[in-house]
Parts: structure tokens; C-alpha cells; sequence
């Protein structure tokens, strides 16, 4: 899921303006000579020679750090920190996605071999991994995690129903093979990439309790009480780098140091078996309060961070042209980081303050998009750092289950108020520049319209992230320009969520809201096929405006069971026009600084995975 | 004495309880599914967590057995879990509390020893050079924002002239506040000097009201010199108003640590209370209220002490 708004990056701009009024009136000739001083690179580095150990520095993001280490993580836990930047460094899934910067299946970092799919039948089988206690990657430590979701679906934060409602078998065949049964022959490549990419095989020294051994990995009925004693165990953080149960490992690292605040050692795992091993000595990671506080030691001299980021509000803007802009770091290579997701404000199509008859109307919802300015947003606030929102799938990186018909890196509806006036006086409505636009005309206006209703909403939106702020006002601006009056109410992400967060008819919450936007959309894992069953279907939760069509669940239901990309095509292509929530920019997830002598950093992959095991210093 | 110190204590145990119940039920009547707020977006996929939220950590219960069910484990000494942190919040404060004091310990410290005197010679120099340039000092530092201030501090001290590390010390436990002491060196001036431009200000505005009083000038009159004037009875006189301010500031000085908390990458009490109130990270919420009340009236009841060391007549009406 979307990564939560920093509630430090806003003020940071503003404290640049007026320090620099304080400093030239005292020390002109200091920053005069700063001001002078190199910049870095905006391209990564290459050449020099590899040299053995080193220790890389990570920095965490702003207010984040890993404090659950047991992969089986609830929706509290399931943090890109506590899975990419600790557990996946341990424990590997069993499938890995993640292939340059795509979130492509990368088989080579697979822990089994490709799925064999034979009818509803898919057989796994088991590459040779070794945990660092010398066993064996078994099967049936597969079956434990299949066993443990089977009866703890509540507290798995990437649950989506499998395997209870879409396996009917499942046998371990061999140590190194397992079969399943589907219930029905579904697409292979949304079965790997959306439900088998949650399995992460777990070591037999799990399989206990605080009594001793128990039979989880056999007995589902015995997972409850084994999930209880891990869960403790993952509680008690101080002990995770002693403990006898975390030690135990397959990843290609070991933790070696852990303290709660955030600062982490890791060091190679020895007896690592998958294909590439660490040349690192050490990997830390290191916390920080809010990302001035990074830069801040970012920039000094010397500094020990390898690889840290820039706040997006201190980035120099990028040109159109360019991937990446001018670097103001010296020393550093530049490379932004986006994630794998669609990015959107949602329309309650279910609203009971009155305007659910407005939102529910195609042509309202495409007025609005038209008055969405993606361009002027990537360009002024994120500073070029940021990704059209086309529609259900992703566009960035281009992908096979993007739509050729879909336009990349171009906003489907790009802004125009006169499309918008257009569409509203064309279906009954006055329109009123920077008044209120009412109904004249509710049998053009649509169902439940009644005559003289204004344009009138409210919006919260999450205000701890600067450019989704500028975005808002610019909306609101825009949507004045046609008589749309959006009252914007600023709300710590946290609000937002809980108000408009799930389906306020299933998950019977208040729905007397319209509008709201928590700046993060939607990021695709550990559901990697942007499918849509989990966001767009009529009536699942996470369809937090409820929109719903019987024609796009039955295309969302081919799209699960066709191995055909234009299932894919077809249903986005329905989709994109209908706008069941309206597109706004993907911003940079990370603008990531890189150490000019470390490589194998980039390409970051959208997955927002991390492998240090790749990295190398160089001479 | 006894009987208004009683008195006092009493007092405040209403004042810290009143505090916890509008706290709990301020917290409370935020909008939106708290389980949805602490769960987080992942929440949406899997209904049955939020249920499960719900009855582990009891929100479907009304609001007043919440808080009968908190107050319960509190007295039993039981602050409560962190959701979000994944730790007590006794072991959260445990190890951010010590910072957070140390910090705000020696920058207060500091700044009430530099206030003293450089308040006492702006009265004394009034309207002379040295009042001046201490005024003009104390109103710079007294509207300067914390951040701006710590930035600053930062971006020559640790950036251009790189004589400090542009971080506090980081790591475990209040032993490395001591083995890198280097490194806290820019929070400590931050915060010093933005207190003291406050104390400093108050004590030239005491010692100057109490150098009119009628005893200032019968003691002239009596033949005490000038320095013994100052010291003996100005002096004494002028530090009620400080003692005052410095017990009721607490709760500023740990807001104002907040900031340069922050800005110096040094999580200690505020920075905490700060990511728990964007988290709905309740129990953490609730626990730092709870500290920083009995610390405020912990504080108002040490001044008062202070009124009655100070100024005997406080001594003879509290008799």
C-alpha cells in the first residue's frame, strides 16, 4: 500500500526562503562561496575496480522504522520497512519480484522454480536453499506459511483470500515438491503474481510454541497458538539480533545488531545459497526524524551515508526531457525511485451528503479529470519527479499488462476547462465561473438531481505532503473556474484514511462524505498483476468509492482466469473512461542519493525491494 | 505548610485525572475508524482485522469503558503497547524520556544561569550599550523559530565549518549522550539560547519593578552598598517570577524540544508525542499526557515550594 505523506517535508521550502533573507544580510559572502561549490552527478557512475567488504550506510525513510521482523506480518506491521528493508533481507518469498525496475517475476531470485501449471494442478519445486542452521528449504516449510494463512487470515496484512478461497489441496509431494489444486483453472500469471507471491517459506525451528515443537506445518489447527508465540517473540524487538528463532535464516544476510530506534547491522549470511552473495563486510541502516535531518547530514562533509535521499522539496526542477534533473549533492549519483502503483483521489459514488447522485454520473466524474492539470502538478510541485496516473494499471515502468491503447506519459484527460464547461452545460447545468453552478435541467442533470442543486463538495486530503497540497488548491482553483466549489479540508493521513479509507457500505462506516485523498493511491503488492478484483470489483472493501458495474466485474473476473494479456486490455480499456476514482500524479516515492564509488544500487526496482547483496564499493 | 502542601497534592491528582479523561475523550472523538487509522490501507483487503482490532484492543466498547479499562491497567502500573512501535509505552518512554530530559535539563540550566546575571546587568545598565545589545540579542533568539535556529546552527557549524556533527548522538541508552557529547553540543545552544532569550527577558523586567520597591530604597537609606543591595534583597526578590515561569514552561520547553528534536535527528519525548499524535498511536498519546501533566503540576507545586523559600509572606498566608 501507498507509502504514508511525510508530515516533515512541507515546511522545508519555506525554511529555505527565510533563512536565505537571514544570511544575506549577515554572511552574503559565505553563501555566495557555497553557492559555489560542485554538484553532483545526475547519472549513475560506472568503471572503477571492485573492492571486497566496505560498509554501506542506508539511510531510512523520514519517520519510519522496521520493528516487526517475523514475516507473517498483520496490516499494522505490513510496512515497505519492516518487509523490504529487514524481513526479505532474512527470509526470502518464495517468489521474488523485482527485475531491473520492473516488478517483473525474477526467477533467478526465486526460492522454487517457475510454477508448473497443468489444468487447475500447479506443482512448486523447491530450488536449493539452505537455512544458516544447515537445513534444508523444504516443502513443507512452504506448507507452514500456506497452514498458518489458512488459519490466521486476519492477521496477514497481504491477505487477499488465498489459499482458502481459491486452492482446494494443497500436498507437499517430496521435500523439494508441492502440488496444488485451484478451485479453477485461473490465469497463471495472476495466480504467481498475486497469490503465491505472498508465500515466504518458514523454517521448522518456527514450528513451536513456548511449551516446545508444535505441528503447524501439518496441523492447521495447531497455527493459532504457533502464530501467538511468534507474534510475542516479534514484539520483544531487543532480542532480535540473539535470538535463537530470527537467526535462523535464508536471505543472503544475518542481523547482526538491532536497536529499537531504527539502527540496524547486517552482515553477510554465510551460507547463503542463492546466486548472488554479499560483497559487502557490513549493511546498516540508520533512522532519521524527517528528512531535512537526512539532508542535513547528507550534506556534510564527510558523511557516512552511502545511500540516502533528497527531500523532493530541495531537488532542482527536472527537464521535460532529462530522467533525471541536476543533483545539488557532490559526491552523490542521483536516481529517483518510483513506485508500482496507480495514484488517485477517491469519489464516493456512495455519498449521503446529497451529491451521490452528482459523483455517480460519468460525464460529472470526466469533467472533473479535465480539471485535474497532471501536467502543471508533475512540472510545478514535483518538480518533474512524477508519473501520469492513466487509469487502473500502471503506466511507469511500461509493462505487459499495460494496454497498447493506452497513452504513456500523457494525461488521458489533460486539463481543459472548456471540456469541462462543455460537459456540464451539455447535461443540464448552469455554469457559473467562480460562482455556484446549480441544475436547470434534472432530467438532463441525471437521476436523483433535483433542480437548483449546486456543485458544491467537501474534499480532506492528507496534508503532510507539500506538492499534494499545491495540487488540492490548484484543483480547487480550476473547479472554481466552472463553479465547482470544493471546500478542501487539510487532515493528517491517518484521518483521511480512517474516514475514506474502505467501502463505507461494507465496512459500515459513515458515508457521508465525497470526496477525499490520502496523496498515495494505490501501490501493487504483494499483489503484483494490477488485476483490480481487489480495488475495482462492486462491493469489495479496499472499492473505497464504491463503484460498481456489472460489466467491469465480469471483465475483472476474465482478467483472473484468462492467461490472455488482451483480457487485461480489454477490461482497463472499459475501465480508464468510467474513472472510478479520479487519476492524479504518481509522485517520486524516493529521490535516491548514491555514493559515487558504490555500485549496484540502481536500477531500483518499483517493488521498492532492496538488495545490498548486490551492491560493491569500487576504487 | 504541611496542610497546604496536602492541599496541593490533592489538588493536582484531580487536575492529572480531569486531564486524562478530556485527553482519552478528545482522542476519541477524532472522526474515522481508529482499527482503520492504526491498521493502515492494508486494513481495506481484510475486514476480519479491523473486527479483530476492534475486540482485541476493545473500540466496541463505548467510549467510558475505554477509559475505565485504561485507567485500570494504568494504576496497575500498566501504560499500555504501542501498536504501532511494537513496544510498552513504559519502555518507549523509558528510553526517550532520559534524552529528552538530559537535553532540556542542561539547556535549561544553562539558559537560567546565563539569564540571571545578563538580566540583573540590563536592569542595573539600563538603557545604556550593554541593555541594548542584550535586548536586541534576547528579541532576535526570542522570534526566532526553533527549526530556523537549529538549521542555522547546523549549516555552519556542521555543514561549512564542519566543527560538530550536523546530528545528535545516536544509539541506545543515555551512554552515548556522554561518549558523544560533541554531537550534542548544537541541540544543547539551540535550545539554550532560545530559552535564555525568555528568562533573560523576565528577569530584567523583575529586577527592574523590584528596584523601585520602597525596601530597595530603605536599604540604601540604612547605608547597604549597592552590590549587597542587589544581591541580598533585588536578587532574591526578582527570581519569584522566574521560578514561576520555569515550573509552568515545562511543557513549553519539552514542545520546544519537539522541534529541535527534529531538526537534530535526536528522538527523544516530543519527537515521539509528535509521530504518535500522526499515527493515532493512542496508548503512546495518552502515556506522554500523563507524564507531561504530572510534570506540569509537579512543576506548579515545586514553584510554589519556591514562592514560600522565596517570599516568606507566601509562608505566612499558606499558615
Amino acid at each position: 500500500m501507498g507509502r504514508a505523506p511525510t508530515q516533515q517535508a512541507q515546511p522545508r521550502s519555506r525554511l529555505r526562503s527565510k533563512f536565505a533573507l537571514v544570511v544575506v544580510g549577515a554572511a552574503a559572502l559565505a553563501l555566495v562561496a557555497a553557492g559555489c561549490g560542485g554538484s553532483g552527478s545526475s547519472s549513475s557512475s560506472t568503471g572503477g575496480t571492485k573492492v571486497k567488504g566496505g560498509v554501506a550506510v542506508y539511510a531510512e525513510p523520514p519517520s519510519t522504522t522496521s520493528n516487526y521482523i517475523f514475516p507473517y506480518s498483520s496490516s499494522a506491521d505490513f510496512s515497505v520497512s519492516n518487509i523490504s528493508y529487514l524481513q526479505q533481507l532474512l527470509y526470502r518469498p518464495l517468489y521474488w519480484f523485482g527485475k531491473g525496475e520492473t516488478p517483473d517475476y525474477n526467477s533467478s531470485l526465486s526460492v522454487a522454480n517457475a510454477p508448473q501449471f497443468s489444468g487447475n494442478n500447479v506443482t512448486i519445486t523447491l530450488k536449493h536453499y539452505m537455512w544458516s542452521n544447515g537445513q534444508p528449504v523444504t516443502a513443507s516449510n512452504v506448507m507452514f506459511w500456506i497452514n498458518m494463512e489458512t488459519a490466521e487470515p486476519a492477521n496477514y496484512g497481504g491477505y487477499t483470500g488465498f489459499p482458502s478461497s481459491v486452492v482446494k489441496n494443497v500436498k507437499v509431494v517430496s521435500p523439494t515438491e508441492l502440488t496444488m489444486t485451484m478451485d479453477k483453472n485461473y490465469s497463471h500469471s495472476w495466480f504467481l503474481y498475486n497469490e503465491l507471491a505472498q508465500i515466504t517459506p518458514m523454517p521448522t525451528a518456527w514450528d513451536r510454541t513456548a511449551s516446545g515443537p508444535s505441528h503447524c506445518t501439518t496441523t492447521v489447527s495447531d497455527c493459532k497458538a504457533v502464530y501467538t508465540y511468534l507474534d510475542g517473540q516479534a514484539k520483544t524487538l531487543n532480542s532480535y539480533a540473539s535470538s535463537p528463532l530470527w537467526s535462523v535464516v535464508d536471505g543472503p544476510w544475518k542481523l547482526s545488531a538491532y536497536n529499537a530506534d531504527g539502527h540496524m547491522t547486517f552482515v553477510p549470511n554465510k551460507s547463503y545459497s542463492g546466486p548472488v552473495k554479499p560483497s559487502l563486510s557490513e549493511f546498516k541502516e540508520v533512522p532519521f526524524t524527517t528528512d531535512s535531518a537526512e539532508y542535513s547530514v547528507l550534506q556534510a562533509p564527510n558523511s557516512s551515508i552511502t545511500v540516502g535521499y533528497l527531500p523532493e522539496q530541495d531537488a532542482p526542477a527536472k527537464p521535460v526531457s532529462a530522467t533525471v534533473g541536476r543533483n545539488p549533492l557532490s559526491g552523490y549519483n542521483l536516481s529517483p525511485l518510483y513506485s508500482w502503483g496507480i495514484n488517485y483521489y477517491v469519489t464516493n459514488f456512495q455519498s449521503t451528503t446529497g451529491n451521490g447522485p452528482i459523483i455517480k454520473q460519468t460525464y460529472f466524474r470526466q469533467a472533473l479529470a479535465y480539471l485535474m492539470n497532471q501536467k502543471s502538478v508533475i512540472q510545478g510541485p514535483l518538480r518533474g519527479y512524477g508519473q501520469y496516473t492513466t487509469g487502473p494499471v500502471p503506466n511507469f515502468p511500461k509493462t505487459q499488462f499495460l494496454s497498447p491503447s493506452t497513452p504513456t506519459g500523457q494525461d488521458p484527460f489533460p486539463f481543459s476547462e472548456a471540456k469541462a464547461k462543455s460537459l456540464l452545460t451539455s447535461h443540464g447545468w448552469k455554469v457559473v465561473p467562480n460562482g455556484t453552478t446549480t441544475c436547470t435541467n434534472p432530467s438532463l442533470c441525471g437521476p436523483g438531481i433535483k433542480q437548483g442543486q449546486a456543485m458544491n463538495f467537501q474534499l480532506p486530503f492528507a496534508n503532510g505532503t507539500s506538492w499534494v497540497t499545491s495540487e488540492m488548491t490548484q484543483l480547487q482553483s480550476n473547479a472554481a473556474s466552472v463553479g465547482i466549489k470544493l471546500n478542501l479540508k487539510p487532515e493528517p493521513f491517518n484521518q483521511v484514511i480512517a474516514l475514506a479509507g474502505g467501502n463505507c457500505v461494507v465496512t459500515k462506516s459513515s458515508c457521508k462524505w465525497d470526496f477525499a485523498n490520502w496523496g498515495g493511491g494505490w501501490v501493487f503488492a504483494p499483489d503484483y498483476q494490477p488485476t483490480g478484483e481487489e480495488l475495482f470489483m462492486c462491493g469489495v472493501p479496499a472499492n473505497s468509492g464504491g463503484y460498481c458495474s456489472k460489466q467491469n466485474d465480469n471483465l475483472i473476473n476474465t482478467t483472473l482466469t484468462s492467461s490472455a494479456s488482451q483480457a487485461m486490455y480489454t477490461w482497463q480499456n472499459y475501465l480508464q473512461p468510467q474513472l472510478p476514482v479520479q487519476y492524479q500524479p504518481n509522485g517520486v516515492y524516493e529521490l535516491t542519493e548514491i555514493k559515487n564509488n558504490l555500485r549496484g544500487v540502481t536500477p531500483q526496482p518499483v517493488t521498492l525491494a532492496i538488495n545490498p547483496e548486490n551492491w560493491y564499493f569500487v576504487k | 505548610m504541611t496542610i497546604f502542601l496536602l492541599r496541593r497534592v490533592f489538588q493536582s491528582i484531580i487536575v492529572i485525572l480531569l486531564v486524562t479523561v478530556i485527553t482519552f475523550a478528545l482522542l476519541r472523538a477524532i472522526p474515522g475508524n481508529p482499527a482503520i487509522a492504526i491498521l493502515g490501507p492494508n486494513s481495506f483487503r481484510n475486514p476480519a482485522a479491523i473486527r479483530q482490532f476492534d475486540q482485541q484492543y476493545g473500540f466496541n466498547l463505548p467510549w467510558y469503558s475505554q477509559y475505565w479499562l485504561w485507567l485500570r491497567h494504568l494504576l496497575a502500573g500498566n501504560l499500555g503497547f504501542s501498536w504501532k512501535l511494537n513496544q510498552s509505552v513504559a519502555s518507549l518512554l523509558g528510553g526517550h524520556l532520559p534524552k529528552t530530559i538530559f537535553l532540556v535539563g542542561i539547556s535549561t540550566i544553562l539558559a537560567l544561569l546565563l539569564a540571571v546575571p545578563v538580566g540583573v546587568i540590563q536592569a542595573v545598565r539600563r538603557n545604556k550599550f550593554v541593555d541594548h545589545f542584550f535586548n536586541g540579542f534576547s528579541t532576535v533568539f526570542y522570534a526566532m523559530p526553533a527549526f530556523l535556529l537549529g538549521i542555522l546552527l547546523i549549516l555552519f557549524f556542521a555543514i561549512k565549518i564542519p566543527i560538530f556533527p550536523p546530528e545528535g548522538p545516536q544509539g541506545e541508552g543515555l551512554g552515548v549522550l556522554f561518549t558523544n557529547f560533541n554531537a550534542l553540543i548544537l541541540p544543547i545552544i539551540s535550545l539554550t539560547l532560545i530559552t535564555l532569550a525568555l528568562f533573560s527577558r523576565y528577569m530584567r523586567s523583575s529586577v527592574l519593578d523590584n528596584l523601585t520597591e520602597d525596601y530597595v530604597r530603605t536599604a540604601k537609606a540604612k547605608g547597604a552598598s549597592e552590590r549587597r543591595v542587589l544581591i541580598r534583597h533585588v536578587l532574591r526578590n526578582s527570581l519569584i517570577p522566574i521560578a514561576t515561569l520555569l515550573g509552568l514552561s515545562l511543557p513549553g520547553i519539552i514542545a520546544g524540544a519537539l522541534i529541535t528534536e527534529s531538526v537534530f535527528n535526536y528522538p527523544g519525548m516530543g519527537y515521539l508525542f509528535y509521530q504518535a499524535a500522526l499515527n493515532s498511536d493512542y496508548p503512546i498519546l495518552l502515556g506522554i499526557t500523563i507524564v507531561v501533566a504530572v510534570a506540569t503540576v509537579v512543576g506548579s507545586l515545586l514553584a510554589d515550594i519556591a514562592y514560600a523559600v522565596l517570599d516568606p509572606r507566601v509562608r505566612y498566608v499558606s499558615q
